[in-house]
């Protein structure tokens, strides 16, 4: 390889067919002379646009439907004739540059075109961190060794995980999960597909792990009182997932608060306060369709043996655990509610020091968060210890100022100009990088962007899992 | 179909190079054994040397160094009354050959000149072109020892580190032998062919001796063939106009007999005129050539072998199809000597060389004193 050019941040290397390069792979442009080096990473391979390519392509077309025959060629010099016409331009962006053996991302040097000698970087050994005492193994580099991130590169973090479908955005999920649930982290995973539930179980027959996975499936074993759930979560379900007019919330108010002092607040005895309250009939009818919608929902018991003890689940995240809300068949109300009511009571939780922090992983998050919530999972909720992952295959579906202020991207696939749009619009890197390496991610394959990799962007094969992911396509036919 | 062969093949080989192997004496190679010795030993001569690349560019892809041209005459004005024979085609099963061989400069060493060679043959078959192409064989050509003289018979010394005019008749003497050698091979293995070559049938120089091609133009009429030559360029001038401008009014296709006068322009010797000249027009709107047809095919035969040309081969903008392809398969394309100039690099230890260019240093507008090359 020989350096050809340099325009901005783009560096174009010359290649023959038998220097084997991909996407995403990085080089080093060591100036020895100057004890400098460049490190680029490979975002484009093209055809080197040789002098004479052209007429030699068009004499070949030309001539080829017409005319056949023989060469024979003593000295094989059109082997290296053959060889010139699939020489590559290497198109590389600027990543970095090792001054004296340090890296750093500031580039301040161009190297010599004669002198320098390119050869292949292992970044890997850039971004590892130097205590991998919770590891979680991603998966293998481009260059085929093993990427071992500290869990601590996701605490604190806003990671989004996205690629079209089928191509491993769920799979790197349960990775995750896991990864952090073997070290002792909790974890809390919103399943709209109910993918995440076999967790536990191996994909072979051998016995299950000793992971602590929990489902709760809202109406089934996830049930409150509505002394639980306090009169501010259930004022936040009733106008943002049942949409209830602000005059009637005010009455709802009323009516709790009465009932409330006078501690008979049951789901019973709320129904027939609504039907017994004076207030306008248009006021009532509100009220009381979303109170049906509520006792219908199975979420709520004046039980109090049935209801989930919050703060017992919270000790039990704390000690390095998954829980699973299951949400699959669930129909849109019965998420929103699901969703305002758990992360009301995690916000509550966090805010009184039960819990110091949990890994919330939002799948497909458009279908249940409510507009509000957006920013204050990445403002406010991050700040008292809810570290979101939002995992989807509709980009456009996660506003840009969220991407901007994500700490890790994990991308995977996209062949869609829109989808890609999107992402490159607000990833940490350049566009350009985003749209030529995404495109051509090969299945279970990922390019992490961000603080993760030390901002540089790395090409991973996501390792396989020996769990029952359940997340696979189902097909009518047989192969 | 393209096959690419690297080993060494004769004539009796089956398929396409069968056409040229019938009644050929012996077996002989398609590319004259001397020749790669040659080629061997004079690149051996340049192990662990530096050399300087020939320049190519996107903006300079006529590379071809060299074209026919014959020596400039003036011709006297009565021809300007002479009639053209008109010609009517010919159409039968008539098998055209037409053979071509260009040279070019790869680079330069610290001793000479890097070249290299390649010949085309296309002929047409059922139909279609089929083509045979001998080569690339590269040559250094240096003043030391040196062998090449000898073997081509030239006695003057080539100036070290210069692309002299004495290494340019050396190139063409290569160039020549070659195509020479070729046009043998053609003439001595077919029968009852059209025969066509590029440039003119004069010989007689050091560089073209005349019995090498009458040895040529004798082996093809005794196998019945026909040699027609081709000029893309003349000298041949009347009132200071080309004479290729006296069929420019003239329908198409007709030939013009100029060799009487042409003749007359000719000292006896050394030079030999072997064969009739005519301007050729061969297609309506299309450029017209010199033609040389052998002096010892009788006049009809030559008309008529025109004839025939004219209705077996597409001769659009006035020049034969067959002879256009061997052309084209024989030069060299830009690409092409970058691949030959890594093959020289790659197996004779080459390095490319940074050295002075004094054109650029002079005249280059920002005044590079040094460039890679």
């Amino acid at each position: 390889m020989r350096l050809y050019k340099k325009e901005g941040d783009i560096i174009q290397l010359i290649s023959f067919p038998d220097e084997q390069v991909e996407k995403g792979d990085y080089l080093l442009i060591e100036d020895q002379k100057v004890k400098k080096g460049l490190i680029v990473q490979v975002i484009d391979i093209q055809f080197a646009n040789v002098p004479g390519m052209l007429e030699d392509i068009l004499r070949d077309v030309m001539t080829e439907e017409s005319i056949h025959g023989e060469d024979y060629d003593p000295f094989d010099v059109s082997s290296q004739i053959t060889v010139l016409k699939d020489t590559r331009l290497i198109i590389c962006k600027i990543r970095g540059m090792i001054d004296d053996g340090r890296i750093s991302s500031s580039v301040s040097h161009l190297p010599s075109r004669i002198s320098s000698k390119i050869i292949r970087f292992p970044i890997e050994r850039a971004i590892e961190p130097q205590d991998k005492s919770r590891p979680i193994h991603f998966g293998t580099t481009k260059s085929r060794t093993e990427l071992t991130l500290d869990a601590k590169v996701l605490d604190g973090r806003l990671n989004i995980i996205t690629g079209k479908k089928g191509t491993g955005k769920s799979h790197l999920s349960k990775l995750l999960v896991l990864s952090l649930v073997d070290n002792k982290a909790p974890c809390v995973v919103l399943d709209v597909n109910g993918e995440y539930v076999n967790l536990s179980k191996n994909r072979s027959s051998s016995p299950e792990t000793k992971r602590r996975i929990k489902v709760l499936m809202p109406g089934v074993n996830m049930k409150l009182t509505l002394a639980q759930v306090g009169l501010g979560t259930m004022l936040g379900v009733l106008l943002f997932a049942l949409d209830l007019p602000g005059n009637s919330a005010r009455v709802f108010s009323g009516i709790w608060r009465q009932l409330q002092d006078r501690n008979e607040l049951t789901l019973t005895s709320l129904g027939a306060a609504i039907h017994s309250w004076n207030c306008h009939e248009s006021v009532r009818d509100a009220i009381v369709s979303r109170y049906n919608t509520i006792a219908e929902s199975g979420m709520f018991t004046d039980d109090p043996s049935e209801a989930l003890d919050f703060e017992k689940m919270a000790r039990e995240l704390s000690g390095g655990e998954a829980l699973i809300v299951n949400m699959k068949n669930q129909y849109s109300t019965m998420r929103r509610m699901t969703v305002e009511i758990l992360l009301s009571k995690l916000t509550d939780l966090l805010m009184s020091w039960k819990m110091k922090a949990v890994f919330f992983f939002a799948e497909e998050a458009h279908l249940y968060l409510r507009e509000t919530y957006w920013e204050d999972i990445v403002t406010r909720m991050r700040h008292i210890g809810i570290f979101t992952t939002f995992i989807t295959n509709q980009p456009d579906t996660i506003k840009d100022s969220i991407y901007r202020q994500a700490d890790n991207i994990f991308l995977f696939n996209f062949m869609n100009e829109n989808d890609l749009e999107t992402v490159s619009r607000a990833a940490k890197i350049d566009g350009e990088s985003v749209k030529l390496i995404a495109r051509d991610l090969p299945v279970h394959h990922c390019l992490i962007i961000g603080e993760a990799v030390k901002n540089f962007p790395l090409v991973v094969n996501i390792h396989p899992l020996n769990v029952e992911t359940m997340g696979e396509t189902r097909f009518f036919f047989k192969d | 179909m393209w096959i690419h062969r690297t080993e060494s093949i004769t004539y009796d080989s089956p398929n396409i190079s069968s056409l040229l192997s019938k009644d050929l004496e012996g077996e002989e190679s398609l590319l004259p054994k001397f020749l790669i010795q040659l080629s061997n030993s004079s690149m051996r001569t340049i192990k662990g040397e530096r050399f300087k690349p020939r320049e190519v560019s996107l903006f300079d892809l006529r590379i071809e160094d060299e074209d026919h041209q014959d020596s400039s005459l003036m011709i006297d004005e009565r021809l300007l009354q002479k009639e053209p024979i008109k010609i009517e085609p010919i159409v039968d099963d008539a098998s055209v050959i037409a053979v071509d061989v260009s040279n070019i400069k790869v680079g330069e060493t610290n001793d000479g000149v890097l070249c290299a060679l390649r010949a085309a043959t296309v002929w047409k078959s059922e139909g279609s072109y089929v083509y045979l192409r001998c080569g690339p064989i590269v040559f250094h050509i240096t003043d030391c020892g040196n062998h090449l003289l000898s073997h081509l018979g030239l006695k003057e010394p080539v100036l070290p580190n210069m692309f002299s005019s004495v290494t340019m008749r050396i190139m063409n003497r290569l160039r020549n032998t070659l195509e020479r050698y070729t046009q043998r091979l053609v003439c001595s293995s077919s029968k009852n062919n059209i025969i066509l070559f590029d440039g003119s049938l004069t010989a007689g120089t050091p560089d073209n001796p005349a019995n090498r091609v009458q040895s040529i133009l004798e082996s093809a009429r005794e196998n019945g063939s026909v040699v027609l030559a081709f000029s893309k360029a003349t000298k041949l001038s009347i009132g200071g106009r080309r004479v290729t401008h006296l069929l420019d009014q003239m329908p198409a296709p007709c030939l013009l007999d100029i060799d009487k006068e042409i003749e007359e322009q000719f000292p006896s010797s050394p030079v030999k005129l072997l064969g009739r000249v005519y301007i050729a027009k061969l297609a309506l709107a299309g450029y017209t050539f010199r033609l040389d047809i052998d002096r010892h095919v009788p006049i009809e035969g030559a008309i008529e072998t025109v004839s025939r040309l004219s209705g077996c081969d597409l001769v659009e903008q006035g020049y034969p199809e067959t002879l256009r392809l061997a052309h084209i398969l024989s030069t060299f394309t830009a690409n092409e000597v970058i691949g030959i100039q890594r093959f020289i690099a790659k197996n004779y230890g080459l390095r490319i060389a940074s050295q002075p260019n004094l054109r650029r240093s002079l005249f280059g507008p920002f005044g590079t004193g040094r460039e890679i090359a």
